[in-house]
């Protein structure tokens, strides 16, 4: 009885990312139709290059990554009801923090590595963690102060690696830093394809979230300040300290993500390469689609990234353009944001046990 | 100095801001029926693209920006839909319209137009520069002279905006309606009716600002024109306060920053220190303003 229980849950859980998933496919074969294109043929090149053949899968798992690990720091903050928009600025900083260490630790390459690794987590959670200060001393929207905060992070960067820190010795018309050592990259992990250690990292990362926000004290009050913050307040959760916590690790996955895609992918600290992408937005989106569970989240980021290396297998061999693949995911995060309807509904009515915040 | 502020600069400035004006007007309407329109972006990316497609259909820049009014109101439909009779997060769904938006027009860019990345034709003529004949270019109220109909349409709108929010029965309702839904509904104002107004408002907005950028001083769409203008008009909204006079004034803040900033490029120094001015000045000013319905949420204050 009880797996039965177990099955209609899951599938209630499911049925409706699943339904938005075809809807938002729906609306895709409409824009493909609309250029003449052939909605079978199309699916099927999107198909090859997201997971067509081993070197498309793990490239489509590279490009997870860094949406992974903005994925769950942003489900993490959703889980406790703080709307975290921050993770553009976050995960800059963090990318810069540890393309500087990396570069200049005066360390053997593995704890540089390390070291990197961590101070990308340091710098992202800081700059998330100057949002929850703001709101706990000048009672300051977080959802404001998160946006800001991402522009003025993305015109600091862009300084620190236009000036300081450029590269002068190759092409001028780039802003970057130096290459970094060859030793601290991150190992790929498979010879020749581009999916490397960070992707392990962001898997990890999401099951010990899973793990911390359902079987521990602290995950639980998370949570129910995230249901309802009256009730939890009631309850001895003390908001403030709970709020910096709670940035500071969303913050972290940000940073942590700018770090692993330096270290292992770009090598350097490029200006505007991790904007460029859309990772941070990518990020937010995965989390949204997931109702911010961390696995799922995982899941609905290797989702959105295999839209997009798919729309680029789609450009390469079909008429119709790249961009198939955000009217794609557009169309999914509209059609989701149904369900939050349902749960912002309970929540106003302060009844809500179970379910994110946002 | 002197090279730094001239007149030129001035001038510049208000074109500039144009867009970024009218889109932060949009926004101020729907922030004051109680509705935080992320999605302004996008819209106004969409009225770039649009009037763009408007004049090369009807090869006439009125109807162009007319029919990219259109389709940005349209295309504000959906965020009022979600939001206002599905209860959707409006956060959520104007992130979701910004990524539409940039897809479609990029994607619709190559449907209609067959080319990628930006859309050009000599043949089209963008809108016209209206010269006010009592003010000479040399003197300094030459600022004023010389622009766009949409750029001064901007002007008049801030000051039409203020007057209908503080001195018309209908603008009154409106604010009750953002102000406190219930009491306002007690009394018979009908507020999803002025939320979907209010949205559809701004989309129109948006869709003007769109045509400024792409009709007013290039005469062409290029992908993701925007640029970001629409977070800026965001942030101009809520250093502005909601209230359209001031949301001008930090709308002049933001084309002084940009403007000064160009300017310093041309010396090769550093702009990105005066680019973040603006973002400073808001977060400054947000913490001497307390956002109510936030500290009613997190229960520090007492809730309605």
């Amino acid at each position: 009885m009880r797996l039965m229980q177990l099955i209609t849950r899951s599938l209630r859980e499911w049925i409706h990312p699943l339904a938005a998933l075809l809807l938002g496919l729906a609306a895709g074969a409409v824009a493909i139709l609309a250029v003449g294109g052939s909605v079978a043929e199309t699916y099927a090149e999107m198909w090859k290059g997201a997971f067509g053949s081993f070197y498309y899968a793990m490239n489509t798992l590279a490009r997870a990554t860094p949406i992974m690990l903005i994925g769950l720091g942003v489900a993490l903050a959703f889980r406790a009801g703080f709307f975290n928009l921050g993770a553009e600025g976050q995960l800059l900083l963090g990318a810069l923090a540890a393309a500087v260490t990396a570069l200049y630790l005066p360390a053997p390459p593995e704890m540089r590595m390390i070291a990197a690794l961590a101070a990308g987590i340091v710098a992202g959670g800081a700059w998330s963690l100057f949002a929850g200060w703001l709101d706990l001393r000048f009672r300051m929207n977080l959802l404001i102060t998160t946006l800001l905060l991402n522009y003025i992070a993305v015109y600091l960067a862009s300084y620190f690696v236009s000036f300081p820190l450029k590269d002068t010795s190759g092409s001028a018309a780039i802003n970057q830093t130096n290459m970094l050592d060859r030793a601290v990259w991150l190992p790929k992990l498979f010879k020749g394809m581009s999916v490397h250690a960070g992707f392990i990292i962001a898997a990890a990362a999401a099951v010990v979230l899973f793990l911390f926000l359902r079987h521990t004290i602290a995950g639980y009050h998370l949570r129910m300040h995230g249901s309802n913050p009256l009730f939890a307040i009631y309850g001895g959760v003390r908001r403030g300290r709970l709020m910096m916590a709670a940035m500071l690790a969303s913050g972290g996955f940000a940073g942590l993500a700018g770090a692993v895609e330096v270290l292992g992918t770009q090598y350097r600290y490029i200006d505007n390469a991790l904007t460029a992408p859309g990772y941070a937005w990518s990020g937010i989106m995965a989390a949204l689609l997931a109702g911010s569970h961390p696995l799922g989240t995982a899941a609905a980021a290797i989702l959105l990234a295999a839209l997009q290396t798919g729309g680029m297998g789609v450009e390469r061999n079909t008429e119709v353009p790249l961009e198939i693949a955000s009217v794609i995911q557009a169309a999914i995060i509209l059609f989701i944001s149904a369900r939050f309807t349902y749960a912002f509904f309970k929540r106003r009515k302060a009844r809500s046990s179970d379910g994110p915040a946002v | 100095m002197d090279q730094l502020f001239d007149f030129s600069l001035f001038n510049s400035m208000l074109r500039m801001i144009a867009p970024i004006l009218l889109a932060a007007l949009g926004g101020a309407i729907c922030a004051r029926v109680g509705i935080f329109n992320v999605g302004l972006e996008g819209l106004m990316l969409t009225g770039a693209f649009t009037a763009i497609v408007g004049n090369h259909l009807f090869h006439n820049v009125w109807l162009a920006v007319l029919f990219a009014a259109v389709c940005s109101g349209l295309m504000s439909l959906i965020l009022a839909y979600l939001t206002i009779s599905l209860n959707a997060n409006m956060i959520v769904v104007g992130v979701a319209l910004n990524f539409l938006a940039t897809g479609l027009t990029t994607y619709c860019l190559f449907a209609i137009f067959h080319v990628k990345g930006s859309y050009y034709d000599p043949n089209m003529t963008g809108l016209p520069k209206w010269n006010i004949p009592q003010i000479s270019g040399d003197s300094f109220l030459g600022i004023l002279t010389g622009h766009s109909p949409l750029v001064y349409l901007a002007f008049v709108l801030a000051f039409a905006l203020q007057f209908f929010f503080f001195r018309t029965v209908r603008g009154f309702r409106m604010l009750a309606a953002g102000e406190h839904p219930a009491a306002a509904r007690s009394l018979g104002i009908k507020i999803d009716r002025i939320r979907y107004a209010a949205v559809l408002a701004s989309g129109v907005l948006c869709g003007l600002a769109g045509a400024q950028l792409s009709l007013g001083q290039v005469t062409q769409f290029t992908e993701n024109m925007t640029a970001g203008r629409g977070f800026i008009a965001l942030v101009a909204v809520m250093l502005g306060q909601n209230n359209p006079l001031g949301v001008t004034l930090s709308s002049l803040l933001f084309g002084l920053m940009e403007a000064i900033s160009i300017r310093l490029q041309g010396f090769s120094l550093p702009t990105q220190f005066t680019m973040m001015v603006p973002y400073i000045v808001t977060l400054a000013a947000m913490s001497f303003f307390k956002d109510r319905a936030y500290l009613q949420q997190s229960g520090r204050i007492e809730g309605r």
